[in-house]
């Protein structure tokens, strides 16, 4: 990446003079940023149920002090603006593998010496370093985590006599008693092949195996990965499709024309007893039955209660990147972020879990059912997200779920991540 | 979500070439035997169809209440009527900004494409026999065939150097990305413009430039509503270039900033219609106006194209 050439800065000058004073004029927006004046930052947030909070926060902010004034950006296109050597100057943006490789290529400034470095849950700093790490520095932390499991109607399951099950067979059962009484146990959108991955097979495959060290052995292996590595899927991942497809029969019969936008209304009106969604669905759920009575417990995929884990994801992540315009104004702003309140606000509205080791606890009903196994750190990252997008995988799942040969698709899926180890 | 936007207004350029032959026909009818064709009535009325139906959903699900917009019916009339996808649209896209950068991009894009396209192309006609303008008009040409996805990251760096990296940016590109099919058009055109008007006015004492300004040019009117057209269009409905080229996002386009509305684990049909139909609405009101030079426009492109 070019850093400041006189030349170059001689020729941007020249050029802004004739050319980006028109933009501006075009605009009718007169530049602010003078000599004296605040510093000026751009904060990129790009969740869009939460632009409004964050307008506010931003307006907030700007009044509350002169020395920075943040500007919100919701539209820019993050990869561009790297490119181009001007990102963002604070990003708050879900965290994942499309993220970490700017990190992993040192894009991303240290923050560890930030105060609210030290108050967030080791376990929680861990799930930023599954994707990857760059030495000696602390470049992303962790916002707000979503968890997700089973979401369940309250309603149908007292209406059958049931508990939360905490086991397989429990699972099993309480399905079987379902379908007796005439209630489609599970409601499942194969439409959408993103839908099946990361609810059904992330929930089998994180409750039988250590997500995050399957894929620590399996990045070691590389090019190695097939039918004689030590970890494969064709062999690890065998036992969690089998229970995938066990359970999968006990879902809706019109399964595979059903999207993700037909199962939140379908689930709304009460069509099935349970939903393998996160808490986004949730927010969409409430636009059609805002007083319905949801619960949520982990998928028990084994029959040791022990066992229980939440799925979970880095739904924001904050960061400053090292090509910013000014890295103390950002930090300022960081630090306004992350002040206690402020977090447990953010997560308070959406459905998020607390980072910091202080964070308030959930109180919405809807997800209290993952508290302690959050806090226990009984969690995962999906394993589909743990595989990058070049590989088809949530089509390979898709595949899965409706009637394709496990065997052969999780050999596939080895040949698809060896060759891809392959061209790294 | 673009292409949400653009495909009714694709549908729409298809059938006014139906329309357009309609009128042909009916014109022909009346002079001849008054009967109707309706094997052909079938087939328009079904085209007609691929325009009114998004058209009908567009604005029915713009008018809906978020609870009814999910619902799963989208061709159910809206009760209640539900303005509140408007409001929050405006003000989660900061509309009028937005829009006002659109059309001044659009704008300066039609003006210059169809000026560059036209002097270039009256330079590269009248000058056919000389090396130098027929290797440009080939060198010109072969810029059809470089999409911009295959560029993008040179021209974000660039334009990221120049201080281009803004909406102006963006029109310079857009006028570039245009040039090469309107020149084709323009040349095809010209040709066709009998040499000996030019002669007369060069007895009468014109210089070049003003045979262009004077003659050239306003005979070229029929063609260069054609090329604004499609430079109207391509440059209304971008989204990826300008995503990629503008980098404050407070100076984006339309299209870039209702991408917010549709994500993977949210729907908000209501919303997102209403801000689609509202950046559907000049090119619908212009269309409503200046049909008859519209239609005359797409036949001469669809004859020379």
């Amino acid at each position: 990446m070019p850093h400041s050439i006189p030349a170059r800065t001689r020729v941007r000058v020249a050029l802004s003079a004739g050319l980006a004073s028109a933009a501006l004029a075009m605009t009718g927006c007169a530049g602010v940023a003078g000599a004296g004046g605040p510093a000026e930052i751009t904060f990129h947030m790009s969740k869009p149920e939460a632009i409004p909070y964050f307008r506010d926060l931003v307006q907030q902010f700007n009044t509350d002090q002169q020395d920075v004034r943040v500007t919100l950006d919701t539209a820019s296109n993050l990869s561009a603006g790297f490119l181009r050597g001007n990102p963002p100057d604070v990003g708050l943006l879900n965290y994942n593998m499309e993220m970490a490789r700017f990190m992993e290529r040192g894009a991303l400034s240290d923050l560890a010496d930030l105060p609210v470095a030290e108050r967030i849950r080791p376990d929680v700093q861990e799930l930023v370093d599954q994707y990857a790490t760059y030495p000696g520095r602390t470049s992303v932390l962790p916002y707000s985590v979503a968890a997700a499991s089973v979401i369940y109607n309250v309603q149908i399951f007292e209406d059958n006599g049931l508990e939360v099950p905490t086991t397989w067979d429990e699972l099993i059962g309480a399905c079987e008693t379902l379908l007796d009484a005439g209630v489609t146990p599970i409601y499942a959108t194969f439409k959408d092949p993103w839908t099946v991955a990361q609810g059904p097979f992330d929930y089998t495959v994180g409750g039988m195996l250590d997500v995050a060290g399957f894929y620590e052995q399996l990045n070691a292996e590389g090019t190695e990965v097939g039918p004689d590595s030590a970890v494969s899927f064709q062999k690890d991942f065998a036992e969690p499709v089998a229970r995938m497809n066990e359970l999968l029969l006990y879902v809706n019969d019109d399964a595979e024309s059903k999207g993700y936008g037909d199962g939140n209304v379908a689930f709304a009106k009460g069509e099935a007893a349970m939903y393998l969604q996160g808490p986004w669905a949730l927010g969409e759920i409430a636009k059609t039955s805002p007083d319905l009575e949801l619960g949520t417990f982990p998928l028990p995929v084994t029959d040791d209660p022990e066992d229980l884990k939440v799925r979970v994801n880095l739904d924001l992540a904050l960061w400053i990147p090292e090509a910013g315009t000014d890295k103390e104004a950002a930090r300022a702003f960081v630090e306004y972020l992350t002040q206690q309140d402020v977090m447990d606000d953010y997560n308070r509205e959406f459905l998020g879990f607390g980072t910091t080791e202080d964070a308030a606890p959930a109180e919405d009903e809807r997800i209290l059912g993952m508290q302690e196994f959050y806090d226990e750190g009984k969690f995962y990252q999906g394993a589909s997200r743990a595989i990058p997008l070049t590989i088809p995988v949530d089509n390979y799942i898709q595949a899965l779920a409706t009637g394709a040969d496990p065997e052969s698709t999780l050999a596939r899926l080895d040949a698809d991540w060896a060759r891809v180890a392959f061209r790294e | 979500m673009t292409q949400t936007a653009a495909r009714p207004m694709a549908g729409s350029r298809r059938g006014g070439r139906d329309e357009a032959a309609a009128t042909t026909r009916a014109r022909r009818g009346r002079v001849g035997q008054e009967t109707t064709n309706w094997t052909t009535m079938v087939i328009l009325l079904l085209c007609s169809l691929t325009v009114l139906v998004p058209l009908y959903v567009t604005i029915s699900m713009s008018l809906k209440t978020t609870a009814q917009a999910v619902d799963g019916n989208a061709f159910s009339l809206p009760t209640p009527i539900d303005f509140s996808g408007f409001a929050e649209a405006w003000q989660l896209t900061n509309f009028p900004r937005a829009f006002v950068i659109s059309v001044l991009i659009t704008a300066a894009t039609v003006a210059g494409t169809v000026l560059l396209a036209a002097l270039a192309s009256y330079a590269i006609v009248r000058n056919w026999e000389r090396r130098l303008f027929r290797w440009s008009f080939f060198y010109l040409l072969a810029a059809m065939f470089l999409p911009f996805p295959v560029v993008a990251l040179p021209q974000i760096q660039l334009t990221g150097l120049t201080g281009l990296a803004n909406p102006v940016g963006v029109t310079i590109l857009h006028i570039m990305f245009q040039l090469s099919f309107s020149i084709l058009l323009f040349t095809a055109f010209l040709r066709s413009i009998p040499l000996e008007l030019e002669e007369s006015a060069r007895m009468d004492g014109a210089t070049t430039g003003q045979t262009f300004r004077k003659l050239i040019f306003p005979l070229l009117a029929p063609m260069g509503a054609t090329v604004a057209i499609f430079a109207f269009l391509a440059s209304w409905n971008d989204f990826m270039m300008p995503s990629l080229i503008i980098a404050d996002s407070s100076l984006q386009t339309v299209p870039v900033v209702q991408s917010i509305f549709q994500t993977q684990f949210s729907n908000n049909y209501n919303v997102s219609f209403a801000s689609y139909l509202m950046a559907m609405a000049p090119a619908i009101i212009v269309y409503l106006f200046a049909q008859r030079w519209v239609l005359e426009g797409v036949t001469q492109g669809a004859v020379k194209g």
